[in-house]
């Protein structure tokens, strides 16, 4: 991936919607320094879900400042931003409630998989093994039936 | 046992032995914390080289504390020279004022000193010396100790000073001191935590909860009770234990650094932070008292919901937090717990509270406000937490360090057959059926009269109509005449008969004909010790009366069943409990611990401490708050309270007055009548 965190920036306009809660509101900004000292901003605003994004360096309810590489893997979803605060790589001044709640918009960590799925196929298989068929469950309200 | 001492203030604690020295101990974390980390691991006073020996110590308020102490140990008579009172307190600092007494006729030199020491330990690690992987620098400037722990651009520091001039090296402060004949000298110590850990944030100065002075504390805690009900009634146990949870609950209040919210701290001293679990216990059980803590929880834990798949955190979207820690261990992610999601049933309790608070106290700005979040935790009941895919709520542990089991029951070994052996993952343990059921049928509620969704009021109705039906098939035992603890993974029954069954009774999950035997199980020998209902039979392989979650009894875990029998019917079951858990309450000055022993009441008459209870303990002391609500019948019924005492006759009569909701304020009166049965 060339550059990702442009890319979650790009896409959060999109996902914002159905990621944040309705009553996220307010401005974050994003004070992200790179090797060479300079400092690069995004400017989030979050209202009713919807997001904008933009470059611009304006005062914000929330700013969060790290540098850009850990942002990198913040946007991949390798780094949580909590612990990485509480061991005082990311700082945060402002409104931190809005940025707990910006924090469903991080993506789970790389080759994360469904844990529904992971269950599922263990339990399959050893189904399978023991030659098990496991009830339906599905019964009517009201109909009561006895265990097998 | 050994005597400890300690005060706190929220999140901060200070934990001493009997004459307020701390050093290294393996058996609890002595020291000051704050934020989950030791500010001080040394704090030895001593004069002339002597250690001191405590006669008598005051506990002023729980963040004040004073020891009367003279030099040297005990002997058959004590004929001491001189004496030294500590008098210690926290809020905005941790501060001991030392008052040396002169008892000789004549003038006398004396050295004080202080060793001063810190290791800046995570309070996971505070009871064993584990090396630290950052740099400690201890300095001494301008009269001060300075003791400075770096790891990467995590810094904590404590700085120690005193308002009295004194001879500071990188191990303490001392003082060379001339006392006149009966003179007196004075001096105040200071301790300064300063963590960094979180944007250079400074303990002392960003938190509100740090930084208030004492007579404000005084006069918080003056407004806090005096914003709950006033009770008044014949039982002195009841009345004392009732003060000493109002204060308790005071003194677990502090404000988070991440929410700016007011939290409840879980226990004394293990769990000083936010669990989900119990702040949302608390919750329900203080709504007829102190209905803010409700909704702060409310509050945080919406903010804190899991946002995406995380397996080191256990964490998925739409799940409530399990518990959330500031130290630098869940920093460095050497453990997940800096928000860590492992607990299947704080999610469907969420949803049960947002809607019992709505019931109290008619904000329906909050519902509301919290649609989004109640509907992530809907969701998440019918996909992460349906792991299986049979419709019930299931667990299972993805995260290293972990919990293996994630109701309420958490440790271990908690979930086991009758036989002993411990079932295969994943599992679904009965009162999360329970909590699931429970939970959508609240929703519906809230969806028809709050969202303006009756169609998917109706689909959860139906969701909960069908669960309950299929869990009064799949978990009834019939021989023994109980529902099983849990479902195994091959969705066989977990046949161990234990507590977890109390919690049905409350959720309203239980088919009426089965109330009965369940009543009777849990008020029978093998659960009921004489004075609570066990967490596991007496009869069962791994039973063991000081077992956490084996044998032991708790509190809250009794005062839900208590609410859960009323809830059916069984008013003298109700009662005779409320009032053995009274009795208990007179055992421990007031104050219910964590949990206590499950010995038979004919063998020890008297009810046993559990070793490492944590005590104030914040549903322990919610407790006793559920249980008068119980005895006294409270309900909110369409927009007044409804009250229908059922108090048994050796509780005599009891008023609560003021008691806060959507109609203002009003009382409540009852009289014991209920005769109760003794075994």
């Amino acid at each position: 991936m060339a550059d990702p965190t442009a890319e979650f920036f790009s896409s959060l306009e999109q996902r914002g919607p159905d990621l944040l809660p309705v009553k996220a509101r307010g401005t974050i900004r994003f004070d992200l320094a790179g090797p060479d000292g300079g400092v690069k901003h995004w400017f989030v605003s979050v209202n009713r879900g919807n997001v904008l994004v933009s470059h611009e360096y304006r005062q914000a309810d929330c700013v969060v400042s790290t540098d850009r590489e850990l942002f990198d893997r913040l946007a991949v979803g390798e780094v949580q931003v909590v612990a990485a605060y509480n061991r005082n790589d990311v700082t945060i001044q402002g409104n931190l409630p809005l940025l707990l709640m910006f924090r469903r918009a991080f993506p789970a960590p790389p080759g994360t998989r469904d844990p529904r799925d992971r269950v599922r196929e263990r339990l399959r298989r050893r189904d399978d093994l023991q030659g098990r068929v496991r009830p339906a469950n599905r019964i009517l309200p009201g109909d009561r039936e006895c265990r097998q | 046992m050994k005597r400890m001492a300690s005060i706190l203030d929220g999140n901060t604690f200070m934990l001493s032995d009997g004459c307020g020295d701390v050093d290294p101990s393996p058996d609890y974390p002595a020291g000051l914390f704050a934020w989950d980390t030791r500010l001080l691991s040394k704090w030895v006073l001593t004069i002339d080289g002597e250690r001191l020996h405590a006669l008598s110590i005051d506990d002023l308020q729980y963040f004040e504390l004073r020891f009367f102490l003279v030099p040297g140990e005990p002997t058959h008579y004590v004929d001491a020279k001189t004496s030294v009172i500590r008098h210690r307190s926290l809020g905005g600092s941790f501060e001991e004022r030392l008052t040396v007494l002169n008892h000789r006729d004549e003038s006398v030199v004396l050295t004080l000193r202080m060793e001063v020491g810190c290791d800046f330990a995570d309070v996971f690690d505070a009871r064993e010396a584990r090396p630290r992987p950052g740099r400690t620098v201890t300095t001494v400037e301008d009269g001060r100790l300075r003791l400075c722990y770096q790891r990467n651009r995590h810094v904590a520091e404590t700085i120690v000073s005193s308002s009295e001039p004194a001879d500071v090296d990188e191990n303490g402060l001392t003082f060379r001191i001339e006392l006149g004949a009966h003179g007196q000298w004075s001096t105040t110590l200071q301790a300064i935590g300063v963590i960094q850990g979180a944007g250079g944030r400074d303990v002392r100065e960003s938190l509100r909860g740090y930084t208030q002075n004492r007579p404000e504390k005084r006069w918080e805690l003056g407004e806090w009770v005096a914003r709950a009900p006033r009770l008044t009634c014949d039982s002195e146990a009841l009345e004392d234990s009732y003060q000493r949870s109002l204060i308790d609950l005071a003194s677990l209040q502090y404000v988070g650094v991440t929410s700016q919210v007011k939290l409840t701290a879980t226990g004394l001293p293990w769990y000083m932070t936010l669990f989900g679990r119990h702040s949302l216990i608390t919750g329900l059980q203080t709504l007829p008292f102190l209905p803010e803590i409700a909704r702060s929880a409310l509050w945080v834990l919406s903010l804190l919901q899991g946002g995406r798949i995380d397996d080191f955190r256990d964490e998925e979207p739409g799940k409530i937090v399990h518990e959330i820690r500031y130290g630098e261990l869940g920093g460095f992610e050497e453990g997940p717990h800096t928000t860590y999601y492992g607990a299947a049933d704080t999610t469907p309790l969420f949803l049960i509270l947002l809607d019992e608070y709505e019931r109290w106290t008619g904000d329906a700005d909050t519902v509301r406000l919290l649609e989004y979040e109640a509907r992530s935790a809907l969701a998440w009941l019918d996909t992460y937490g349906d792991l299986v895919g049979d419709g019930y709520l299931w667990y299972e542990r993805r995260s290293s360090s972990g919990l293996d089991n994630q109701g309420w029951k958490d440790s271990p070994d908690a979930i086991s057959y009758a036989d002993g052996r411990l079932p295969g993952n994943p599992r679904a343990t009965c009162e999360l059926q329970g909590y699931a059921y429970d939970a959508r049928m609240r929703a519906a509620r809230l969806a028809r009269t709050f969202w303006n969704d009756p169609a998917y009021a109706d689909r959860l109705q139906q969701q909960a109509a069908d669960l309950r039906a299929r869990f009064n098939r799949d978990f009834w035992i019939d021989d023994g005449e109980f529902y099983a603890l849990a479902l195994d993974a091959e969705g066989g029954q977990v046949d161990a008969l234990a507590s977890n069954m109390g919690h049905l009774l409350w959720s309203g999950i239980v088919d009426e004909s089965r109330a009965g035997a369940v009543a009777a199980h849990l008020l029978g020998d093998r659960l009921f010790s004489g004075w609570g209902v066990r967490t596991l039979s007496r009869d069962h392989s791994r039973y063991n009366p000081i077992g956490y979650h084996t044998g032991a009894i708790w509190p809250f875990d009794n005062s839900i069943i208590a609410l859960g029998l009323r809830r059916y019917g069984f008013d003298e079951h109700a009662a005779r409990l409320a009032t053995t858990m009274i009795e208990v309450s007179g055992y421990f000055g007031g104050r219910l611990p964590e949990a206590f022993a499950g010995y038979d009441r004919a063998r020890t008459r008297y009810p046993v401490q559990y070793p490492r209870a944590c005590s104030p303990h914040c549903s322990s002391a919610g407790t006793p708050l559920m249980l008068l609500r119980s005895l006294l019948g409270l309900r909110p019924h369409h927009g007044h309270l409804t009250i229908d005492p059922a108090i048994p006759e050796e509780l005599g009569r009891i008023e609560l007055i003021d008691i806060p909701g959507r109609w203002g304020r009003t009382d409540a009166f009852g009289r014991g009548r209920e005769h109760l049965r003794r075994r």
